[in-house]
């Protein structure tokens, strides 16, 4: 009776991994909007604010929503308009500046994606993401 | 597996697929999913929220109520402006179903790439020695370009194409001198295609550490 159990156990623990191991596949090659930032490629508001002039605030949101309001000094950076406004952007940086990119809840992980392209496609280091996003800025600064 | 159908077996409105998975062509701006349910309880079922993951995608409900036997679908319009690879947006749906009140649709896009450039900027720093840097152009996997052509918005980089064979081009840059702080658009397009893609080059202020 005890092993029909502990084998029932297993079998279902077995079929309640087949979907997770399904997705896993299936989402293989974008995965990370998921996961956790490394800790490397994250910064708070309060270490980026540290950084004063050293450091180009890039807002990864929609454009209403960078007119609406953000960071001051920060240049529009989002996927929407990415190859119209990236020459902008690059027109700005300069070697040794850090870049640290916000968006917020409602523009989900714009700023993990445009710090991504950032590093691959630009080749960009020192490209941070900001943790807790536009909301967490809002938070320290109004 | 089981666990899935279970839950399917008690909920009122059962979807036909809560992922869709679309491959928009090159020059698409918007990638639209169906995502088809219907009411197989005895009551109405009310959508409370129907809420995108992001901006860049909208959800159109046909409906408030749905009643039971009822069947329709929420429209998920992706917008997808310069994003390239594998996009996944979600949309949430609460209902007022006893059970699974929350059913998460998942959106993925795969946007085709014709030219996969890095990097898309060079640099030198004011005063740097001006070697020639390597821009690397590769063809999508499907797409055939035989052939690009780079001009620069500016006379101050020279831009010149290598075919370096099996999809893959090699564009080498190089500035007439670093004694200015200049920069360039490299306009790199595809021979037969009004497709555009764009590299910057420039010359930086030496670096300012503080």
């Amino acid at each position: 009776m005890k092993s029909s159990l502990v084998g029932q156990a297993v079998i279902l623990a077995a079929l309640a991994l087949l979907p997770a191991v399904g997705e896993a596949i299936y989402f293989r090659d974008k995965i990370s909007w998921r996961s956790a930032i490394a800790p490397s490629e994250s910064v708070t508001v309060e270490q980026a604010r540290a950084w004063g002039h050293n450091a180009i605030w890039v807002d990864a949101r929609p454009d209403d929503e960078f007119a609406s309001d953000h960071v001051p000094g920060a240049i529009s950076l989002n996927e929407d308009r990415w190859n119209e406004l990236l020459p902008q952007f690059l027109a700005v940086w300069a070697p040794g500046k850090k870049t640290v990119v916000y968006c917020s809840s409602l523009s989900c992980n714009a700023s993990r994606e445009v710090a991504r392209r950032l590093r691959k496609e630009a080749q960009l280091s020192d490209v941070f993401v900001l943790e807790g996003g536009w909301e967490a800025w809002l938070k320290k600064n109004r | 597996m089981s666990m899935v159908m279970c839950v399917g077996a008690h909920a009122e409105l059962r979807w036909e697929q809560t992922t869709v998975e679309l491959h928009p062509a090159a020059n698409d701006k918007q990638a639209v999913g169906h995502f088809k349910y219907q009411n197989t309880g005895k009551t109405p079922v009310h959508f409370k929220s129907v809420h995108a993951s992001c901006g860049c995608t909208t959800a159109q409900t046909q409906k408030e109520e749905v009643p039971p036997g009822d069947k329709g679908e929420i429209t998920a319009t992706f917008n997808i402006g310069d994003r390239t690879g594998t996009q996944i947006k979600t949309v949430t749906v609460e209902t007022d179903e006893a059970a699974n009140q929350k059913t998460v649709l998942t959106l993925k896009a795969e946007i085709p790439q014709q030219l996969e450039i890095t990097p898309n900027f060079v640099f030198w720093k004011q005063g740097e020695k001006p070697d020639t840097k390597t821009i690397n152009v590769k063809v999508g996997k499907d797409f055939a370009v035989k052939h690009i052509k780079v001009t620069s918005s500016t006379p101050d980089f020279q831009a010149k194409v290598q075919e370096a064979g099996n999809g893959q081009f090699k564009i080498d840059v190089k500035p007439q001198d670093t004694n200015k702080v200049v920069a360039s658009m490299l306009t790199i397009q595809p021979e037969d295609s009004q497709k555009v893609f764009y590299a910057t080059a420039r010359i930086t202020n030496a670096p300012q550490v503080q």
